[in-house]
Formats: structure tokens, sequence, C-alpha cells
């Protein structure tokens, strides 16, 4: 202990750490953001790395009398006084108090660049348990696992009082029996009908009254810091959440993505918005409308060109899904499939779940189950056709390109557009247009990723189930932020997600 | 004396009456006893004619006294037919059919169920019974009706879903970091183990691995569903992202007949085996053999899940096996009535299944040939299936603590009753002090009785 003691970022200012010095500053529109955007620190802060042993060396500051540990020196002899024991705290050696910034040891992170350096020691510290850790703390009720012993405390209380709730109508408290459930049940099983009747389109949105968020599992796993959607998010229509209601985590801010602060103003600012939105697709078409009644017109949404992630823009995208609709169009020429949640009432076409030829893209890895469950359910929503795909091409920015960049801007569009659809539909069913944009997203990258060569063309008949009248972007981006694990997160829902790994260690 | 096992009994259904076949139910009438009264006779024992049958008496009075009253009667009659006395036959049979009913209590279950094997065993029917048994239950069969059921059970139960979950951490430790999986599946649970171990794979932190499953199913009740179950599987790998490859194996009666081919054993593929109850539908004199095959594929891991009944070395000695199965029905059956409500379909459905091995089990061993057709499902302890893998020289290998907690963690879900007995580290003092093998593996007991044994093996 004695011999951490210089490598300690203790308050002393001293930080006999190795420095590595502020590297390129980050431009200064983002230094504005930067409570947004960990990993723009400021650039004349002091860039501190930490060795992982000294990172997780907890309380290595022990006391001799009570044997308890601090993290840091300073604390330490403060609590040396009750003790009564001589104590000494370090005088500053500087007066000017130098703004601290901690890159992560693990090389491969995109937080070990200094320019994208974490601004507090806690930050990094669960940064570093969660991405790059053994997760040694397990939950004695269903023996989840964490890395960070807060995520694991925060998970114990609420862990047992939720359900998973299947379209099929059956309850679960328990995770593995739903998963078990839901591999056999007709709703992942059955693949139906095609078209609706044209005659239920037009129908009004209703979205206004409902909890605009669904309860979520406030577990880092399922709602990790740098995903903006994971947030709040209840496994869809896999299953819907019942107790708690936990509508955005911000645990541990310094992880989150820029998106992800951002997002959550946006989130209640835009269930008004929606119910009134009743854009479908600027191509207007009724054929347009009638996919985005299925769901297939987000579509659109990837295709659309990364936009500026401004909150005005997300505004407008989602009043008018307009930018995006242009190039829509593609889907529209087929009958989408529709899977409406047949679990609240809310589904127009009741229980008839249907897809058509479904696309499912091969899903990241290091996902919970419940998000892979959702996402299967969003997947129902959607239908992809060749047209859809041929759609795809026209993507200006093809994913692959720059998956990380791009992936906060798509994800941003879909967002609203996909809460129009579900607006316009007046369906209330938030993972219709979740689902589609879901899909979408991800058949970007399977198209292009290497990896997942796999397209689902028989289609994965998941029926989604939302909240019932349950509208709203909340609702939307909690079902999009899906319990997706912190890693993967961006990258799946990025346009250009290219493979997992990589948004994993990015993250 | 618990009269209300009797009076509740509004419409008692008479096992024998219900038999297939009239001429039981001829036979039945030479079993004459008009002039007793059975509710009379059971609920004041004393009363009952102690000099037509005073071993009857007293086995009535003791049922009443203990409350058991289905097993000591049964076991009376099952000493009976041992020892041919017609007279103590008829009697129980008779008193037996009075009280059983399959809608009653678990008293009156058992009893009815043993009695049917009981009868069949005396009128060496049993194997026309258990025929008609399986026609039936294959008519009612479709994939809906066994999904649900086995899913219930599931949700109901830790009977099952302990051996997958300890079978499915051993697994998934032995093939980590693995690229290309080869499960080999010998069971007949439908696949339900599998979606979990999926997701699993789908969040393991390195790349998620080409997992190829092999299904091995032996009953023709299984098979026909094998396609469908296909289809979901394949279904859900796709959601979750798991490469995946589907191989179902139904056109083999026995394990003996598996072929490296039929398997579709690669090069470099890690392979791990799933038995669960597997090999206790191999012939006895075949199961060494089996052992070493399973061996020969040189499996990463073997896991095993049998329950814990010992059906071998009584095999010649019928009221030996009859006292066994009737304690280890006697468990399920009272797990079943804690784990079910009264009125349950799938409870229902699950003991008619008990019935069928009950039968075949105790209806059919006196006939070799029949033991021959429909097999006999002869059970072995931990113990015992611990002797023959150390035999085909498998080593056991340990769970880990972590599988170890997902167990625990399981069984807490559960109602009260359920437990996980580790007898491992007793075993292995056991083993050098004795050199006599142990058990190793761990044990689901249901009341602290051990129910079901799941284990680990390394060639």
């Amino acid at each position: 202990m004695p011999a951490d003691l210089e490598n300690s970022p203790s308050v002393s200012g001293e930080p006999t750490v190795s420095s590595l010095g502020n590297t390129d500053p980050p431009p200064k529109s983002t230094v504005k953001k930067k409570r947004n955007l960990p990993g723009m620190p400021d650039p004349d802060a002091e860039v501190i790395a930490l060795s992982p042993k000294t990172l997780l060396a907890t309380n290595r500051f022990v006391c001799e009398i009570c044997n308890k540990g601090f993290q840091r020196d300073q604390n330490l002899q403060l609590h040396r006084r009750g003790h009564n024991l001589p104590w000494k705290l370090r005088q500053r050696s500087s007066n000017e108090v130098k703004k601290k910034v901690y890159v992560c040891p693990e090389t491969s992170c995109v937080h070990h660049d200094p320019s994208r350096a974490l601004g507090d020691l806690t930050g990094i510290k669960k940064h570093f348990c969660r991405k790059h850790g053994e997760k040694k703390w397990k939950c004695d009720k269903c023996s989840k696992k964490y890395a960070v012993q807060s995520d694991w405390k925060a998970h114990s209380k609420i862990c047992g009082t939720r359900e998973y709730k299947c379209d099929c109508g059956t309850l679960f408290s328990r995770r593995d029996s739903f998963i078990t459930h839901r591999a056999f049940c007709d709703a992942l099983a059955e693949e139906s009908a095609k078209a609706q009747p044209q005659s239920l389109v037009d129908k009004p949105v209703s979205n206004s009254s409902q909890k605009a968020v669904e309860p979520v599992e406030p577990n880092p796993k399922l709602s990790p810091p740098p995903s903006p959607p994971a947030a709040a998010s209840p496994p869809q229509s896999a299953c819907v959440l019942s107790p708690p209601v936990l509508p955005i985590q911000s645990q541990d801010q310094s992880e989150n993505p820029s998106q992800y602060n951002e997002e959550a103003p946006v989130t209640t600012g835009m269930s008004g918005s929606c119910s009134s939105s009743k854009s479908p697709s600027s191509n207007s078409s009724s054929s347009s409308r009638f996919a985005s009644l299925f769901a297939s017109t987000t579509t659109s949404i990837s295709l659309q060109p990364p936009q500026p992630p401004a909150f005005t823009d997300m505004i407008h995208v989602m009043a008018c899904s307009d930018p995006s609709s242009d190039y829509a169009p593609t889907t529209s020429t087929e009958p989408i499939s529709l899977c409406l949640s047949t679990t609240h009432g809310a589904s127009i076409f009741g229980a008839a779940s249907q897809d058509l030829r479904q696309y499912t893209p091969a899903p990241q890895p290091a996902m919970s189950a419940t998000a892979l469950l959702q996402k299967a359910a969003q997947m129902g929503a959607a239908a992809s056709n060749a047209s859809f795909l041929r759609g795809l091409g026209l993507v200006p920015s093809s994913s692959s390109a720059t998956p990380q960049e791009s992936s906060p801007w798509n994800q941003r569009q879909v967002e609203p557009d996909g809460i129009s659809i579900a607006a316009g539909l007046g369906l209330g069913l938030p993972c219709d247009g979740n689902s589609g944009l879901k899909e979408l997203m991800r058949g970007n990258h399977s198209l292009f990723a290497p990896k997942h060569t796999t397209l689902d063309f028989l289609g994965l008949g998941m029926a989604a189930g939302g909240s019932p009248n349950n509208r709203g972007l909340a609702a939307l981006i909690t079902s999009i932020g899906g319990g997706m694990d912190v890693g993967t997160t961006t990258g799946s829902y990025g346009g250009g997600d290219i493979s997992s790994k990589d948004m994993n260690r990015n993250n | 004396m618990d009269i209300t096992f009797f009076t509740a009994k509004e419409a008692p259904t008479s096992f024998f009456n219900q038999s297939h076949d009239h001429r039981h139910h001829h036979q039945l009438h030479h079993l004459h006893f008009s002039n007793l009264d059975m509710q009379s006779s059971t609920s004041h024992s004393s009363e009952y004619s102690p000099e037509h049958s005073p071993s009857a008496a007293a086995a009535a009075a003791t049922a009443t006294a203990t409350g058991k009253w289905a097993s000591t009667l049964l076991k009376e009659c099952a000493r009976a037919i041992s020892e041919k006395d017609s007279n103590k036959i008829h009697h129980f049979l008779w008193m037996l059919n009075e009280l059983a009913s399959p809608y009653g209590d678990s008293d009156q279950k058992m009893a009815f169920y043993f009695l049917q094997a009981l009868f069949c065993r005396a009128t060496e029917t049993g194997l026309t019974c258990y025929k008609t048994l399986v026609a039936v239950a294959e008519k009612n069969h479709n994939f809906d009706s066994a999904l649900r059921l086995i899913l219930k059970f599931q949700e109901a139960s830790p009977w099952t879903t302990f051996g997958h979950v300890a079978s499915n951490g051993a697994i998934l430790e032995a093939l980590e970091g693995e690229t290309k999986l080869h499960i080999i599946d010998i069971s007949n649970t439908l696949c339900t183990q599998w979606p979990t171990l999926l997701e699993s794979l789908a969040t393991r932190n390195d790349d998620t691995p080409h997992l190829k499953l092999t299904v091995v199913t032996t009953t023709s009740i299984v098979k026909c569903l094998m396609k469908e179950i296909g289809q979901r599987m394949e279904k859900f790998a796709r959601l979750m992202g798991v490469p995946f490859e589907f191989n179902p194996i139904t056109n083999i009666d026995h394990l003996t007949d598996l072929t490296n081919e039929a398997l579709k054993v690669e090069e470099g593929e890690a392979i791990a085996i799933n038995c669960i109850g597997a090999l206790r539908r191999v012939k006895v004199e075949e199961r060494n053999n089996v052992i070493s095959m399973l061996k020969s594929l040189k499996p990463r891991v073997l896991t095993i899940v049998e329950e814990e009944a010992d059906f071998i070395s009584s095999k010649n000695d019928f009221l030996k096996c009859f006292e066994e199965c009737l304690r280890f029905y006697t468990l399920y059956f009272e797990m079943l009535e804690e784990s079910f409500v009264a009125t349950s379909n799938e409870r229902l459905v699950l003991e008619r299944e008990c019935s069928r091995s009950i039968v075949r089990l105790l209806g059919c061993d006196h006939d070799q040939i029949s033991e021959e057709e429909i097999g006999s499902e002869r059970r072995e302890k931990g113990k015992q299936w611990t002797k023959r893998l150390k035999q085909a020289l498998f080593s056991s290998a340990n769970f880990s603590e972590d599988v170890m907690d997902d167990v625990k963690a399981l069984l807490k879900r559960y109602k009260p009753g359920w437990a996980l007995l580790r007898p491992a580290t007793a075993a292995v003092r056991d083993e050098e002090e004795n050199g006599d093998g142990e058990s190793s593996g761990i044990y689901l007991t249901w009341k602290e009785e051990p129910v079901v044994w799941v284990s680990a093996w390394k060639p």
C-alpha cells in the first residue's frame, strides 16, 4: 500500500501518475457540451493514466485501528483524527487547482485516448470495471452478475419485483423461464398474415395519456450508461415489465455518450409532439402510409443521412417525419408485416401478429436476453423485403464507414421518426415504429458487416407487445434502448455498427 | 383416520371399470367381497372382517394410522403378488380399486396407478396395457400440448430445470473460448434446455461461437416433434445472433446405433454431450457400451442427469423393485401435488406419464419379450452411474461455484422443499478412505430426499 501511495490520484494534487499530457484539444463545440460528452475533456485538464491495479485498488488507504479503507489518503487522514491518531493533510502543491481527467487503462478502449478521458475517478473506475472487469457481484436471486457493486445493489433492490410478459399473455417472474418460453412461444414462431386493411391506416394517433416510460430495471446491464435508449428500456414487446419504473438512468454520467443526456429531455418533450404528428412519410402516398402502418417506414430512418443532433432537429423530425420520408418509399410497395402487441389491447389488429419475411440480423453479443428478445419483438413489427434492401443501398453514408460516429445520429433520427410513425398509426404501439427502425438499423449493419452474414428472411415472427397506448417518445426510446448492454448499445442502434466487438471495445 | 379420504370421493373412478379390456372386468367380478362395505370397513378398520384377511386388516390399520394408506396397501398387495397368495391378491386389488382414483389426492392417485400396474402384473396383461396407454398418450400428443406441458412443469418445479442449469453451466465452462461448439443432446426435453444457453452464448464476452446442436431422440413420442422444435430453435438462434446448425437424429432406436456420420462430428469441434434421462433408456446390458461410445467422441464435457432411483439391483426381486418404485413415485406424486393446483391438466398428464412407466416397470417386468420390445427405463442411482462412468475412465468434473450459485438461485425461485445436495466433498474423502466410489455430481432434493442427480464428466 505505501508503494501505491505515490501513484494515488490523491486530492493532494500531486498525481505522480503518468501524465499523458493534453493531446489534441477537442473541438470547441464539444467542449461546451462537455457534460454530455464524456470523453471530451477540457483541453486544459491534466490527463491521468492509472494502471488497472491502481485503479481497482479500492480503499487502499486502510486505517490501522479499525481497518476501514479509504480511496484517498486525504480521507484516511481525516478519519485518523477520529482515533486521535496523528494526521496530516497535505498541502496543495500549487495554487492553481488543475482539473484532472482520467483515461481507461485498457488500450483498446476508446477512453484510453486522452481526448476521450473521463472526468472523474469514480467514473473511470466504474467504466473500467463494467467494460473490462470481472463481474464478481452476483445477485443471489437471479444470479445475474455485475462488475460494479453499486450496480449490483441497485439490481438487488428490484430483482424479482418485475415480471416479463410474453405476447401470448403469459407472465414470468423469472428471466430464464421467460427466455425459454419465448423461444417456443407462438408469438415468436408465428409467421402470418400480410397486409392489413388499408382502412386502418389512417387511424388517429392516440398517445395521450400513458405512462411514457415503461418500467425499467435499473440495471446497468440493461441500461448502460453509454446507451441513450438503454436508459429506460423495458424489454418491449417481448416482455413488458411491470413494476418499477425507472425512466432514465443517469448513473455514471461521465460515461454516457452525448446523446444520452440530450435525449432525456427530448423524451418528455416528444410525447406531446408525437401524438399530434400524424405524418406518415412525406412520400405520403397511401402506400407509404400503409407502410408506416406496418412500421416499415422506419426504413427511411436509416436511409437518412446523418443529421446534426440538434434538439430542434429532432423535434422537427418528430413533428414531421419528413426528411426520412424521402427515402422511405421503397418499402411501401409491399405490404409489410405488422406485429402488434396483443398484450395490451392497443392493437387494432388484435392478436394478429404477422410478419412477412423479416429481416433479422444477428444481434450483438453482450446484450441482455431481454434486450435481445425485445429486439425480436421489434423485429416482428417490421418487415423487410427486397425493396427494403434496395432502399438500404441508397444510404449515402454506409454504416460501415464510420459506424461509431454515425450511429448516434442515426439513432437520433430514428427515434423521432419512429415516434411519428407510431403516432401516425394511431396504434399507440411504440414497438412498431421502433421495431422498424431498429430493424432497419440493424439491417444496415448486417448488410455491411461481414460478421453477420446470416440474414433472416424467414422472419422472426415475434409479436410486438408494447405498452398499451404507450406512445410517446419515451416509450419509444425505452424500447429502442432496450436493455442493451452497455457496450453494445451504440453499436446496435447506430446504423453503422460494424461489429459488436468493436463497439464493445470502444465503449 | 381421515374419513374424508373416502367420503370426499364423489365418483370414485374404478380402475377396473375403466379397463380397456373387458376380460379384466369380468375377472374382477370373481373377486368377491360383496359383503364388505368398503367405506365403513376402511374408515373403521377395526370392524374390518379380520377372519377374512388378518394381514389386510392390519395393513388397513397401519394405513389409517400413518395416513399413507396407499403405499401400505400397495405394498401388501405387492407382497401378496410375490407370494402368489391369490386370496390376498384379490382382496387387496379389490380394496385398492375401491379407494383409488386418478382424480383424488396423491394417495388415491398412487393407489390408482400402482393398482393398474399390479393388476397388469397379476393378470399378465402388462404389455397390452402399456401399449394401450402409449397409444392413448400419442393420440393426444402434439407439439403444442407437449411444449405447454414441459414448460409448465418447468415453471412449477425444478425437477428438470435443475439439470438444465447445472448442465448448461458445466457445458458453457467446458466450452469457454471455443469457436466451434457441437452439443450432442441426448434427451427428450424438447430442447427446452437450450434457449438459455443460446442466450448465454450470445452474451459471452468473446466472439459468439458457432453452435451445432445435435439432438438425439429415441422415443417415438418426441421424434415427431423435432421438426417444429428445430424450426423454433433455428429462429431463436438467429434472433440471438448465434450461428447455429440444428441436426436432429430421429432415425435410431438405440443409442448404440449412433454413428459419427449421423452425429456429423467434424474436425475442430469442441464437443459437449448432454444426456438427460438418456442412459436409463438404454438397455441395462448395453449401458457400459453406450458410455464407452460417448467417450470415444472425446467430448470436452459429458453432462448426465438422471432421476435418483434404483430399479437395477432389484431387477429380479419384484417386491424390492416395487418398493423402490413406490418410494420414488410417492415423492414424485407429492411433488406434483405441491407444485400444481389440484385441477391442473398438466399434472394429470404428468401423472399419466408416470403411470406408463410404472406399468412398464412393474407390470411387464416378468416378461423378457416385453422388456425387449418396450424397454424398461430402469433407473440407476447416481452412485451406480458414477461407477459405470469411472469404469469407462471418465473422470468427474466438479461444478464450479458459479454454477452452484446459479443452481441455488434457481431453487430459490420455487416453492420451499427443494434443496441442493453436494456430496462431492464427502465423496472425495470417502473415496480416499475406502476407495469405494461414492457418487460424483450434485443432487436435487425434495423434502430432504435426493430425486435428481446431475454430474459432469471429462474423458
